[in-house]
């Protein structure tokens, strides 16, 4: 039992995380129908922005942990203009290949400006454990879960309530009734593509610390985001944060009760078995998002 | 106040629009009407700027507005209401008329124009709350149109506003565009429906095979003989 509740303790932590990434990617593809590789890449971008931000130039961890969410986007936003924009209308095979150059040439280039010895960051939080009971959470991860919350909580917020958001949607559902309504279609794959990176980047910077930075920690990144995303399926919010927790559950599990080596092969297991019931994910509805 | 000279449009090689010329006068009604892919669609696509125009201009109000995004057209004051009604299916009726609103920042005026436009469509104001996609195909054209009334056009375009409903909704939807043109918005009107255009438009224009064959007031049309066995069933 204690066991048990250990392990969904931390589902929630790990879930949440998975979710940040699930979404981002989940608005890039609902929204641009571009199969985005390098989502994992700058899942490391972010866990390296804040090393260098916070550890090298010292600035405090929380300061850091938010630069390296802005740097995420604007990372975002550089990419979407730089190799994108210029393939619009170029079918989602030649996007797809392009976000695959583009995956090695950021890991690559992690590991050329960082080298290959893998960074750990540390945080300001006490060593100790919080015990409730049975139960030992370090205070690390429960800052990276409310912290993520937070994060889910604003991307709702964000496409459901603002006016980004619905031109977001809008756009998702009807591209040109949407630049009818004079929607700037640009602007709004700019947004989504700098939105859905910055998710990445948060999700990498809260997890940095936790684990350690390495220039291949973006691969198990993306792998998972794909799992996440078609586990809830693809362009739905909803669909994709329980698919991070989903995700995180059958890893948790995994580990725990069949053997921890499998714990990352749960996520393959979860694409083959949806893709072979329900190949729309569990919770696509048709032609969705929000 | 719109006038259109030699457009041409291309969907890949296919020439769609052979040099269309026409003009719209200030307060008129006119139709466009032609059989299917004749280029009716087409051409209100260029006017709105999603469609690039490959040869030709477009001006309003004198202004050329050949080379303008959709944004900057629909900023300067013309609406399309596309074929098919085209409204968000998973956003509310509410959301629908914002997006309709998308470019205007005077929100006090917005909210007038969304009650107004709830006057002219209770049916809209009751499932104000409710995703577009589950009303019904007249409800719809109802909310295609009060979206595009919330642009504030000076020039609305109409792509066959009867497509697809029941002939009551049909004669619903005719009066309200007479409406909307009454209270002094210009409209341009593409139907299938030919003998309705005809009948209640200032002046038409007949489209075959990308090119205006005929123009005329739509008494003209009407009596024309090319137009009656081809287009108004004899």
């Amino acid at each position: 039992m204690t066991e048990l509740l250990q392990h969904i303790v931390n589902t929630l932590i790990l879930g949440s995380t998975y979710a940040l990434l699930g979404i981002g990617l989940t608005l890039i593809f609902g929204i641009m129908r571009v199969v985005n590789f390098a989502h994992g890449e700058l899942y490391s971008f972010g866990a390296y922005a804040l090393y260098f931000v916070g550890v090298m130039l010292g600035l405090n961890f929380f300061l850091a942990l938010i630069v390296a969410v802005v740097l995420g986007c604007f990372a975002g936003a550089l990419i979407e203009v730089v190799l994108l924009r210029p393939m619009r209308g170029a079918d989602i095979d030649t996007t797809m290949l392009v976000m695959i150059g583009a995956m090695i040439v950021m890991q690559n280039g992690e590991q050329f400006v960082w080298g290959g010895v893998a960074k750990s960051v540390s945080t300001p939080f006490p060593e100790l454990p919080l015990v409730i009971g049975s139960i030992s959470v370090s205070w690390l991860r429960l800052f990276v879960f409310c912290a993520a919350l937070a994060l889910i909580g604003v991307s709702y917020l964000l496409i459901n309530r603002t006016k980004l958001g619905k031109a977001m949607r809008a756009t998702f559902q009807d591209r040109d009734a949407a630049s009818l309504m004079g929607v700037n279609i640009q602007f709004i794959y700019m947004a989504t593509f700098a939105i859905g990176s910055s998710l990445a980047a948060a999700a990498g910077a809260l997890l940095g610390p936790v684990y350690v930075i390495s220039p291949q920690m973006g691969n198990l990144a993306s792998l998972k985001a794909f799992a996440i995303v078609i586990l809830g399926g693809l362009g739905s919010i909803g669909g994709a944060t329980i698919g991070g927790f989903l995700l995180a559950l059958a890893e948790e599990l995994g580990a725990g009760y069949v053997s921890s080596g499998y714990r990352d092969a749960m996520g393959f297991l979860i694409i083959i078995v949806v893709l072979l019931f329900k190949p729309t994910g569990l919770f696509a509805r048709a032609e969705r998002i929000g | 106040m719109l006038h259109i000279n030699g457009l041409v449009c291309r969907y890949g090689k296919v020439e769609a629009l052979k040099g269309v010329t026409l003009s719209i006068g200030q307060g008129q009604l006119v139709a466009l009407i032609g059989a299917n892919g004749a280029g009716k669609s087409t051409t209100l696509r260029a006017i709105s700027g999603i469609l690039p125009s490959a040869a030709g201009r477009i001006t309003f109000d004198g202004h050329d507005i050949t080379k303008c995004s959709a944004r900057e057209i629909l900023g300067k004051g013309i609406a399309h209401c596309p074929e098919g009604r085209r409204v968000f299916p998973d956003m509310t009726v509410d959301e629908n008329l914002d997006m309709g609103a998308y470019l205007r920042t005077d929100r006090r005026e917005i909210a007038a124009d969304r009650e107004r436009i709830f006057g002219m469509f209770p049916r809209l104001a009751e499932r104000r709350h409710q995703v577009a996609g589950t009303l019904s195909g007249g409800e719809q054209q109802m909310l295609a149109i009060g979206r595009a009334i919330m642009s504030k056009p000076r020039l609305m375009m109409f792509d066959e506003p009867s497509l697809g409903l029941a002939p009551n909704i049909v004669e619903q939807v005719f009066s309200i565009i007479d409406g909307i043109r009454k209270a002094g918005t210009t409209v341009l009107m593409v139907e299938q429906n030919a003998y309705s255009a005809l009948e209640m438009c200032d002046y038409a224009y007949l489209l075959e095979t990308g090119s205006i064959v005929l123009s005329g007031s739509g008494k003209d049309l009407i009596d024309d003989e090319h137009v009656r066995s081809a287009y108004l069933g004899g």
